[in-house]
């Protein structure tokens, strides 16, 4: 029994010997964070990182904050223990990821952000992001033109912490301001949901029956707010959303959202994880740590070419 | 006459010294703002290089808009390193500075984001579409030039303000004072910036100098 029980102990520490000298033989492994993926916009930078990373002969590890930045300081963590080459990262937040991040580095683990940028340079190796308020300017234009340079409309905002949230809203008002006969009853947040979207939506127009567009600031707010629309018999108001995704464009072509603003996720992801195996195999940074990737206005002009966040020709 | 002044100054400092007072100006709007932003002022970053950096940069960088647009036409690349200039990393496409010369050959002035479009090689078409606003599309002035980068902004939304920041320069400064009416068949020269447009697309222009005349 004795010897058992030693051996037992024996065979113990021999595997946490074993574990805790996993890092060195896990010489391939990147880590994938994002939030949920009950948002497709977001499924689709895991699987374009992911798809990337085994091309390139990675072993990876798929994980999800789902905008919790306790959750996401754990993700790092494991990361970490788990020995990642680099960190594929949509950010819980510009301000509370810049800790995260940095714990990553200090760990000697690159990270590659993506879509969401930090307040801070020098922490991460790449940040490849949408240029937000470009795209936030082409959704405007669109709206404005829509709605005929005048009318009631209603904004919907996505979650708070999120930087994205403000720079759409901001390139939103910076060109829906230019024009006094535009008029904002109702901006609210839904918190990117599309069931929020709905409830909001539902309740903004009780108290407001008399608008004629809604602007939102992503895809699955413009779903439910439309969901709702549709619900009250208001075929008649205008919406626009943001994303580009393949609910929004199946929407568009059977007359529904008018527009959406396609940022490139799949590409996005795929050039960040291109950026850590450079790094991981040269050293080598990108030229710039910031880089922002233009949007493309979707409506029911192009599409028909829109597929999983990417514009085929 | 002028001692009087410091003297007066002086006399009424050493009082408020003495008496232990304190004037605090009132922040305008703007200061506020500023103070809040962390002592961020886009509007004023612009001001202070519109002359001296701004302007004297889009002189010396921008082509004659007819070569430019045949350039970017047949070879985007070599247009852009002649004329243009882009972000080294991401995907923002080239943006040119130019010179255009031209005759005004339709004026839409009723929306707020107005434009003309300008024939530049005397055939009769429009080559440019040139945006007189006072909304403007875009940041084509701040994406031409090769001394501010995004990099050194704390973020997106301030590279924003930043850029949309030289839109109101140039509607305060050029933009509000041009006449609206009747510029069909008027000459205009110009002096400013452009993205690399879509295919079948006319180019639009954001001007940083403006002359309509004749």
């Amino acid at each position: 029994m004795k010897l058992t029980r030693r051996m037992t102990i024996a065979a113990f520490a021999a595997v946490l010997a074993a574990s805790s000298a996993i890092p060195a033989y896990a010489a391939d492994l990147i880590t994938i964070i994002t939030p949920s993926h009950d948002n497709p916009f977001f499924k689709a930078e895991a699987v374009g990182a992911e798809a990337k990373a085994k091309e390139l002969g990675y072993e990876t590890l798929v994980l999800v904050h789902d905008d919790d930045a306790n959750k996401q300081s754990q993700l790092i963590d494991t990361a970490i223990g788990r020995g990642a080459k680099a960190i594929i990262l949509d950010n819980a937040g510009s301000e509370a990821s810049i800790a995260a991040v940095q714990k990553a580095k200090d760990a000697g683990v690159p990270s590659f952000l993506i879509d969401r940028e930090i307040n801070a340079t020098g922490v991460a190796v790449s940040q490849i992001v949408s240029n937000n308020y470009q795209g936030a300017q082409l959704g405007a234009e669109e709206f404005v033109k829509l709605m005929g340079e005048s009318g009631n409309y209603v904004e919907l905002l996505g979650r708070e912490a999120d930087l994205n949230a403000g720079i759409r809203s901001k390139g939103y008002h910076d060109v829906i301001d230019e024009y006094p006969e535009m008029k904002m009853v109702a901006q609210q947040s839904a918190n990117w949901s599309q069931t929020e979207g709905y409830s909001k939506m539902e309740t903004i127009l009780q108290a407001n029956p008399d608008i004629k567009g809604v602007i939102s600031g992503n895809d699955t707010m413009a779903m439910g707010a439309i969901a709702a629309l549709h619900a009250a018999g208001r075929k008649d108001v205008i919406v626009v959303g943001f994303d580009g995704s393949n609910d929004v464009r199946d929407s568009i072509k059977s007359g529904g959202i008018k527009a959406t603003v396609l940022q490139p996720a799949y590409a996005q992801a795929q050039m960040a994880v291109q950026q850590a195996h450079e790094y991981i195999t040269t050293g080598k940074t990108p030229a710039e740590e910031k880089q922002l990737m233009d949007c493309v206005l979707i409506n029911s002009e192009n599409a028909g070419q829109l597929e999983t966040f990417a514009l085929t020709d | 006459m002028p001692n009087f002044k410091v003297a007066a100054a002086f006399a009424v400092a050493g009082v408020m010294a003495l008496s232990g007072c304190k004037i605090i100006k009132t922040p305008t709007a703007e200061e506020a703002a500023e103070a809040a932003s962390g002592g961020f002022n886009p509007n004023r970053m612009v001001a202070e290089i519109w002359d001296t950096k701004v302007l004297s940069y889009l002189d010396r960088k921008a082509g004659p808009f007819t070569e430019v647009a045949a350039l970017a036409g047949s070879d985007p690349q070599a247009a852009g390193a002649k004329y243009g200039h882009k972000e080294k990393q991401g995907s923002a496409p080239w943006t040119f500075a130019a010179r255009l010369s031209g005759t005004i050959v339709k004026a839409e002035t009723k929306s707020r984001s107005a434009y003309v479009e300008v024939d530049a090689d005397s055939d009769g078409k429009a080559d440019a579409r040139v945006q007189i606003g006072p909304a403007i599309r875009g940041t084509a002035i701040r994406d031409t030039l090769d001394f501010v980068n995004f990099n050194e902004f704390k973020n997106q939304i301030e590279w924003a303000q930043f850029g949309k920041a030289f839109n109101t320069h140039v509607n305060g400064l050029v933009l509000e004072k041009l006449p609206r009416d009747g510029l069909v068949g008027k000459k205009l020269d110009a002096v400013g910036a452009y993205p690399l447009p879509a295919k079948g697309q006319l180019p639009l222009f954001v001007p940083a100098r403006l002359t309509v005349g004749g």
